[in-house]
């Protein structure tokens, strides 16, 4: 088996299960991980940095996408004009 | 090597580059390939052999110049530019053209002098050789856009080189001494004139830092470089830039502020980019923003993780232009709504590319993790938590973009049927080097750590540490895939803060063309034509007289005076050797009376 069938291979449902159930897998151990390095309430909470990085990514693309439409993006010929 | 055999104690490593460099066009074909590396390799050894202390000090006019400064913090600058510059250059073995090898040589040995200069002279002398010599590997594409680009480039760093000189020049006239020293600044403006000095300098290096406003030039110029040429633009000049932040500014608390909005800023950007380069450079900025940041903080280990993610970030992002930069070479576009579905012909590529996209992420195992998280978690030691949340915000969109949207675009997304094939061998193994690199530091980091300027109390592999950046990373992944319709690329450019120059020198040039023009013409002209063109006739005729009555009629009966003389002397001219030996003889007697009579 190459590359390009394991390729292939990965790109099926069961994976993607299996994402999810990884996912799962994360928060649920985080109510047992030991915590030394507390720097604010964030470091307390379960499953917190889980819902930061899930909320981070959808402000980063909403935000950067509204600011893009709104103003910065251009056709490609912007300056040329 | 060369300094054992010739017992040199000190060998600077970018004589190999600069002196070295100029014999490259003697040479062809594959022994032109052996050189390069010999010299990259000799440059490197010369580094591991530098022993700690100041060298090369030579006296120019009234100065001190210092070429050879060396201590922890300059060594390991020194460590990770000429290994970058192996991997370069075993990147760029196919490339033909002996101008590009000769522009990146000097460009290497620029930042090699930047870094273990003394003083601030040479310092600025290598800061321009760089700004010179790698505005060549935008030339070189030799198309319209990047020829306008690498002009562009250059007028950021000219302007960017004279800010830091006139700082350099008044703290020179300041304290009468040259030599680089730490000279932080405080607060949002200067004060004095020794603030003033710092400010100034400051400014000067974080153009090349390209902090935003002044960063745009790095978006604009790194994707219109050659394909070669973006791989050693993403590695020398911001990191040049970080560690004479670190060494001049560190503590300057207004680079927090910037290296925060920095980091963010550069993920902005990144979501709206559709050319894979100009993405990734845009994460330079964002990642140079820990770095700068780091810097602001300026305590021991805030340094220790900027030292450490500055020379991890070469590797990865040095792999990333290169795997990106295949894509380029093989198939001619990097545009993400271009490519799609080259996992098929290109697979080894792309895990050489994902490898690099996980590092900058930060994921555990690889390099980024064992370097970001030190400056992060410095933020989190002097609880300065907006910054730190800042900063991880910044690392969800790190991931979002080059551990996945970049990966997923080009290898995977809409199949565009793209014939496309492997790069050169040369390429690939120059990629492999740099995964090795990736990996490789993320595992066995405690020989990274041991290089770093203070010692290092910081473990990245603790259970908290990995789990909290795991649930991010995977998360970010979630996020991904569910908002992916909204990612797809659209084929446009985002304006920028070099919006500024460009329209600005539309505008400029609207100004001189039309307004100005027609002013110049209709009153000016005229004003002109009535005050001085007139007077300055009327004078002229004057002169003209003079010229033509006195002048030339003097001339003109000197020369007949002078004729009339030939004449009779032509007479004494008979062409035969005794007559002229007769009138000799008769004048040197002559002469002998005259001698013995006048006295």
């Amino acid at each position: 088996m190459n590359l390009i069938d394991i390729l292939e291979k990965l790109r099926t449902k069961t994976v993607k299960k299996l994402a999810y159930g990884i996912l799962v897998l994360l928060v649920a151990a985080d109510f047992i991980i030991p915590r030394h390095e507390i720097h604010f309430f964030g470091d307390k909470v379960p499953g917190f940095w889980s819902l930061f990085g899930f909320i981070s990514c959808v402000l980063i693309i909403v935000v950067s996408k509204w600011l893009g439409h709104h103003w910065l993006m251009r056709d490609e010929d912007y300056y040329d004009k | 090597m060369i300094s054992e055999i010739f017992n040199i104690q000190f060998m600077h490593p970018s004589a190999y580059y600069i002196i070295g460099g100029l014999l490259i066009p003697l040479f062809k074909g594959r022994f032109k390939q052996g050189y390069m590396l010999l010299l990259s390799i000799l440059a490197f050894f010369a580094v591991v052999n530098m022993p700690h202390g100041v060298y090369g000090v030579y006296e120019f006019l009234s100065w001190e110049l210092t070429f050879g400064n060396v201590d922890k913090l300059s060594k390991v600058f020194a460590y990770i530019f000429t290994i970058m510059g192996v991997i370069g250059v075993i990147y760029s073995f196919h490339v033909k053209n002996d101008g590009e090898h000769l522009s990146s040589f000097y460009y290497i040995g620029g930042s090699l002098g930047v870094t273990l200069a003394g003083d601030f002279l040479t310092l600025f002398l290598f800061w321009e050789i760089m700004a010179f010599s790698s505005v060549f590997l935008v030339w070189y594409r030799k198309i319209p856009s990047s020829v306008d680009s690498g002009f562009r480039y250059l007028l950021w760093h000219v302007i960017g080189g004279l800010i830091l000189f006139s700082g350099i020049m008044i703290q020179y006239s300041v304290s009468d001494d040259l030599s680089i020293q730490y000279l932080p600044f405080h607060g949002w403006w200067p004060t004095d004139i020794q603030s003033l000095a710092s400010f100034l300098i400051l400014i000067g290096f974080i153009v090349n830092a390209a902090v935003p406003p002044f960063g745009a030039w790095l978006p604009d110029a790194y994707p219109a470089a050659t394909v070669t040429g973006a791989v050693f633009m993403s590695a020398f000049t911001t990191k040049t830039a970080v560690y004479a932040l670190i060494r001049v500014c560190a503590g300057s608390e207004i680079l927090i502020f910037l290296g925060v909005v920095m980091a963010i800023y550069g993920v902005v950007y990144a979501v709206l980019e559709n050319d894979a380069r100009r993405l990734l450079a845009y994460h330079i900025i964002s990642q140079v923003g820990y770095m700068v940041a780091g810097t602001g903080l300026g305590t021991q280990m805030a340094i220790n993780g900027v030292v450490a993610h500055a020379f991890c970030h070469i590797l990865y992002k040095s792999l990333l232009f290169m795997g990106t930069g295949s894509v380029l070479y093989v198939t001619g576009t990097a545009k993400l709504s271009e490519l799609g579905g080259l996992y098929k012909t290109m697979p080894r590529t792309m895990i050489y590319t994902i490898i690099g996209g996980l590092a900058i992420s930060a994921f555990p195992l690889f390099s980024g993790f064992v370097s970001k998280s030190m400056t992060v978690a410095a933020f989190g030691e002097e609880h300065i938590m907006w910054a730190f949340i800042g900063l991880m915000l910044a690392s969800a969109g790190t991931f979002l973009h080059t551990g996945l949207k970049v990966p997923y675009f080009i290898w995977f997304g809409k199949d565009q049927g793209i014939k496309a094939h492997e790069p050169p061998w040369n390429m690939e193994l120059a990629m492999i080097i740099g995964s090795i690199f990736c990996i490789g530091l993320g595992i066995f980091y405690k020989p990274l750590y041991a290089l770093l300027p203070y010692p290092v109390h910081f473990e990245p592999y603790t259970a908290y540490h990995t789990w909290e950046t795991l649930q991010i990373l995977l998360f970010t992944q979630l996020g991904f895939f569910l908002l992916l319709k909204k990612l797809w690329c659209e084929d446009t450019i985002s304006m920028d803060t070099d919006w500024f120059p460009r329209k600005g020198a539309k505008a400029f040039m609207w100004f001189v063309n039309k307004p100005l023009a027609s002013f110049e013409y209709n009153f000016i002209g005229e004003v002109y034509e009535f005050i001085v063109q007139k007077p300055i006739l009327r004078v002229a005729k004057w002169f003209k007289w003079i010229d033509t009555v006195i002048v030339d009629r003097t001339f003109s009966e000197i020369a007949n005076l002078t004729l009339r003389w030939s004449r009779i002397l032509q007479t004494i001219q008979s062409g035969q050797i005794q007559h002229y030996a007769m009138i000799m003889v008769a004048g040197v007697i002559t002469l002998i009376v005259i001698v013995i009579i006048l006295p």
